[in-house]
């Protein structure tokens, strides 16, 4: 034969193996891997070894049948085995023993570890829900609580915005009022703004010691008519502006503790800070 | 079971030969359909004919002409590749990639099913494109060979080689998993 004398290592590299093991060659070529195989050793096992590949291959890509198909099938397959089963009654194969079947144990088996699998599956994922959910609920509380912090401070912001607008815009002077002279807090420092064209005032508290609830800070405009009260000092934001009422004519600012609410004059004995106009 | 033995209970009609037979091939025959033909009720009918038809027409089986796996194999792919070019399946039925076929596979209810479509996955990402393209369309169309070579003006030989070197690489890696 001419294939006698062929490069076998060619020959199984040629892909016809594969050919052959997928049904693909014609009858010819079919009888020639045949004799091949034959007559080569090494052309065998490699066939043995691709099948066996396949097979793999098919079983890892593979899924079992539904038991459906698997019922209609022996359901189909029965009339052959009574008949043969009385004609030959003969043993089957030994082996066959101990790979007794009992076709709905495993099924049954998988059935409910399935169903195991599931009510746990569930189980987990209705904790895992109420988990979530509340962890929900929780992110939206926080959610509101900062959407309200954020107004806040947008509205503190636009606030503070207006005034630097006024304070760049306006023809401001500043009067610096100090604690140095006055026995009640030495280091106290606070600035008056003051556009008087536009009578308008605004204080920044530089520092300034907080007080009880009964007391509070009264800013004083110093004018022709002696002492005008114009507002309420807040001590507890410093380095913020604070608007105070209008003033047309002072010739100078102080701050005096007077009782919570603020007093028609100025108890001067509790002076606290004070700025001449320069 | 030896395959001798188990081709003498097959042809002695023996009930626990073909049980044996059905446990230990159906995942694997059904898994050749099923690349075939994705509509999954269909493919399952195609099975059922197919695996009908091996227990009957063994006797016609020839030892000498090849493994019995190969010849349950082909019996399938071609019972898949009928039904597939008969007029009844319409276009949709068809898998018709790779990617479909592992993503069908992950898809899948079933936790075995999802493994092993993560496997197939990993294996398939071992070919090169050439080969992926080969696999594609013998193993998942139902091509043959030489359909291939002709529809996409490729030299039979070159098809053959491409084939060739796909399996090795598949059975190189099928060894690891």
């Amino acid at each position: 034969m001419k294939e006698f004398s062929v490069n076998i290592q060619e020959y199984i590299e040629s892909g016809k193996l594969e050919l052959f093991l997928l049904g693909e060659l014609n009858e010819r070529e079919r009888e020639e891997v045949i004799a091949m195989a034959k007559a080569h050793p090494e052309i065998q096992q490699e066939l043995d070894s691709l099948e066996e590949a396949m097979f793999s291959l098919d079983e890892l890509t593979g899924v079992e049948p539904s038991i459906q198909t698997k019922e209609k099938i022996f359901a189909t397959l029965e009339e052959d085995f009574q008949e043969k089963k009385i004609s030959t009654p003969t043993a089957a194969p030994k082996e066959t023993k101990t790979v007794k079947m009992t076709p709905w144990k495993p099924f049954a088996v998988a059935a409910s570890l399935l169903a195991v699998l599931a009510s746990a599956a569930a189980i987990y994922f209705a904790g895992k829900f109420y988990e979530t959910d509340q962890k929900f609920v929780a992110l939206q509380q926080e959610q509101t609580v900062l959407a309200d912090n954020l107004n806040q401070v947008k509205q503190e912001f636009e606030q503070t915005d207006s005034r630097l607008d006024r304070l760049v815009a306006g023809d401001f002077r500043r009067i610096e009022m100090v604690g140095e002279s006055f026995g009640m807090q030495k280091d106290a420092k606070v600035d008056v703004f003051w556009d008087q064209s536009q009578q308008e005032v605004f204080i920044a508290v530089n520092r300034l010691n907080s007080l009880s609830a009964s007391f509070d800070y009264q800013l004083w405009a110093i004018g022709p008519d002696g002492p005008v009260g114009i507002g309420i000092v807040d001590p507890s934001q410093p380095f913020s502006l604070q608007q105070m009422n209008a003033v047309a004519e002072a010739g100078a600012f102080a701050i005096t503790i007077e009782p919570k609410g603020g007093s028609e004059s100025p108890t001067l004995e509790k002076l606290v800070v004070l700025g001449e106009v320069a | 079971m030896e395959e001798k033995e188990l081709i003498q209970g097959l042809r002695e009609r023996d009930r626990k030969t073909v049980e044996y037979l059905y446990e230990k091939y159906s995942r694997a025959l059904f898994g050749v359909i099923l690349r075939i033909i994705s509509d999954r009720d269909l493919a399952e009918e195609v099975f059922h004919d197919a695996f009908v038809k091996i227990t009957q027409k063994i006797d016609s089986y020839d030892e000498s002409k090849g493994r019995l796996y190969t010849w349950m194999a082909n019996i399938c792919r071609n019972s898949a590749i009928d039904k597939l070019r008969s007029k009844e399946i319409s276009q949709s039925s068809r898998t018709n990639t790779i990617d479909d076929f592992v993503y069908g596979l992950e898809g899948g209810a079933q936790t075995q099913e999802k493994i092993d479509g993560i496997g197939v996955k990993e294996l398939m990402d071992q070919l090169n494109t050439d080969q992926k393209f080969i696999i594609e369309y013998i193993y998942f169309q139902g091509y043959t060979h030489s359909e291939i070579a002709e529809e996409f003006d490729i030299p039979l030989g070159t098809v053959k080689s491409r084939l060739r070197a796909a399996h090795q690489v598949l059975k190189k890696n099928i060894e690891r998993i």
